[in-house]
């Protein structure tokens, strides 16, 4: 079976004393891996890499079975041809948006103006409909990444990734977001990264987690042995 | 005599003509600036920075150095026909010349403030490079630009030293309304002079009205 993500690289950032590095190793068969570990581990750098945000500096990674990136044998598929969804933590949402102009934000021209039935779905599925002229700016945390979430899955895109989604929403309405998340990419079927240094999170959400520690990927296990961790 | 309405229509059209030049260039200059570390950063926003600083008769004079006659481009453009000194061409490149970094310096901070997250958020829905810079980066940063380019055009159209330089004091050819008011007021003619003061002091007072308005502020979105 073709694992969903091959990832098998270095990435860098920053120059002389403030450069940082991360060594990436991780296949994802299928559902949600986590990257898990604490700041400054290397997790959201391997996501920048991933994104096309970073140029790795050797290595590969394959999405699917299609080669993203493989340095050595020059190939590099440029970010907005990866179909890569990504939500960030912060700045999620485009400020000068609606909630419906963002979720139809990277879909085609003709297809922004009228409500197709998938994205109307969607954003019922997200219980984001009553919100769709709202601006950003008056959001709670919760619902601007519900809305992200939406937009990121709006394009179709073959991976997720997700940075800290969740780390600046409370908890109840994390407990929400991790419910539903994990639901829409079960039933998409969607393979899934994310970043996260909270165990509860990566227990709600994942089936596999990769450590990340002072720039290395460790090991991969399976959620419920972080699970056991004390 | 000379139609009154002639320096201003001149300053207008060459105000206007160094524009077509000036919002592309220095737009794409703001966004190089803002977007990359690259290797000669420093030394372009020196370069860019270099006629805000500069007297204008300095500015003039490299003007009339690098396309004069006898220039280092303006003898071979004098070989290829074409002549700039002394044309309303001139008062063109010498309103530009002062007018780029001002939209320069306007831009490039609007365009830093547009949070990098969101460049990677639009290039991962799809959106090819340029579609990245003009549906996130121009419109998140729409406000500083547009007050850079109503501020270029001010300072474009309010140019007189290097214009006077470079493409001279001509009745009914190069005498912009900054070049006429000097102009008038030499001869003694100072009802003359100040209506082309007026004029220019309405369109200053204008502006900072403009640009009060759609300047960035920490009170309205970008």
């Amino acid at each position: 079976m073709t694992a969903a993500v091959d990832a098998r690289f270095r990435a860098s950032v920053g120059e002389g004393e403030g450069a940082f590095s991360v060594e990436v190793e991780f296949t994802l068969e299928r559902g949600v891996l986590v990257l898990f570990g604490p700041s400054g581990s290397g997790k959201s750098l391997s996501l920048q890499a991933i994104v096309g945000a970073v140029r790795a500096d050797r290595g590969s990674l394959a999405v699917l079975g299609e080669t993203v990136f493989d340095v050595e044998r020059a190939i590099d598929v440029p970010s907005h041809r990866r179909r890569i969804g990504y939500v960030p933590q912060h700045h999620s949402l485009f400020p000068f948006c609606s909630v419906f102009e963002n979720v139809v934000f990277g879909l085609p021209r003709t297809h922004r103006r009228t409500v197709s039935r998938e994205t109307h779905d969607l954003i019922e599925e997200l219980g984001i409909g009553h919100l769709r002229s709202a601006m950003p700016g008056t959001l709670s945390g919760g619902e601007r990444q519900r809305v992200a979430l939406a937009r990121a899955l709006a394009v179709g895109p073959r991976l997720l990734v997700l940075d800290e989604p969740f780390a600046s929403i409370d908890r109840q309405g994390k407990t929400e977001l991790l419910g539903m998340l994990k639901a829409l990419l079960t039933r998409r079927n969607l393979p899934a990264l994310l970043v996260t240094h909270d165990p509860s999170e990566a227990r709600a959400v994942g089936d596999t987690v990769v450590t990340f520690e002072r720039g290395r990927s460790l090991r991969q296990t399976s959620v419920d042995a972080l699970a056991d961790a004390p | 005599m000379e139609d009154p309405f002639f320096p201003v229509f001149l300053s207008l059209r060459v105000a206007l003509t160094a524009m077509v030049f000036v919002v592309p260039a220095g737009i794409a200059l703001a966004w190089l600036q803002a977007s990359r570390a690259h290797r000669f950063r420093g030394f372009v926003d020196g370069l860019v920075l270099l006629p805000m600083v500069l007297p204008p008769s300095v500015i003039g004079f490299f003007l009339v150095w690098l396309f004069g006659r006898r220039g280092l481009f303006g003898h071979a453009l004098n070989g290829l026909g074409v002549r700039l000194i002394f044309t309303p061409w001139a008062a063109v490149l010498a309103s530009a010349t002062v007018a780029l970094p001002v939209l320069v310096k306007a831009a490039q901070p609007a365009m830093e403030t547009v949070p990098r997250e969101l460049l990677v958020v639009g290039r991962s829905l799809g959106l090819a490079p340029v579609e990245v810079f003009f549906r996130v980066v121009l419109r998140g940063a729409w406000r500083g630009v547009a007050t850079g380019i109503v501020l270029a055009f001010v300072r474009a159209i309010g140019e007189f030293g290097a214009t006077l330089m470079f493409a001279g004091n001509i009745p009914g050819r190069t005498n912009t309304m900054t070049i006429e008011i000097w102009s008038a007021y030499q001869g003694g003619d100072e009802s003359r002079a100040l209506s082309y003061v007026v004029v220019l002091t309405a369109l200053g007072l204008a502006t900072v009205f403009l640009s009060a308005r759609i300047a960035p502020s920490p009170s309205r979105p970008r």
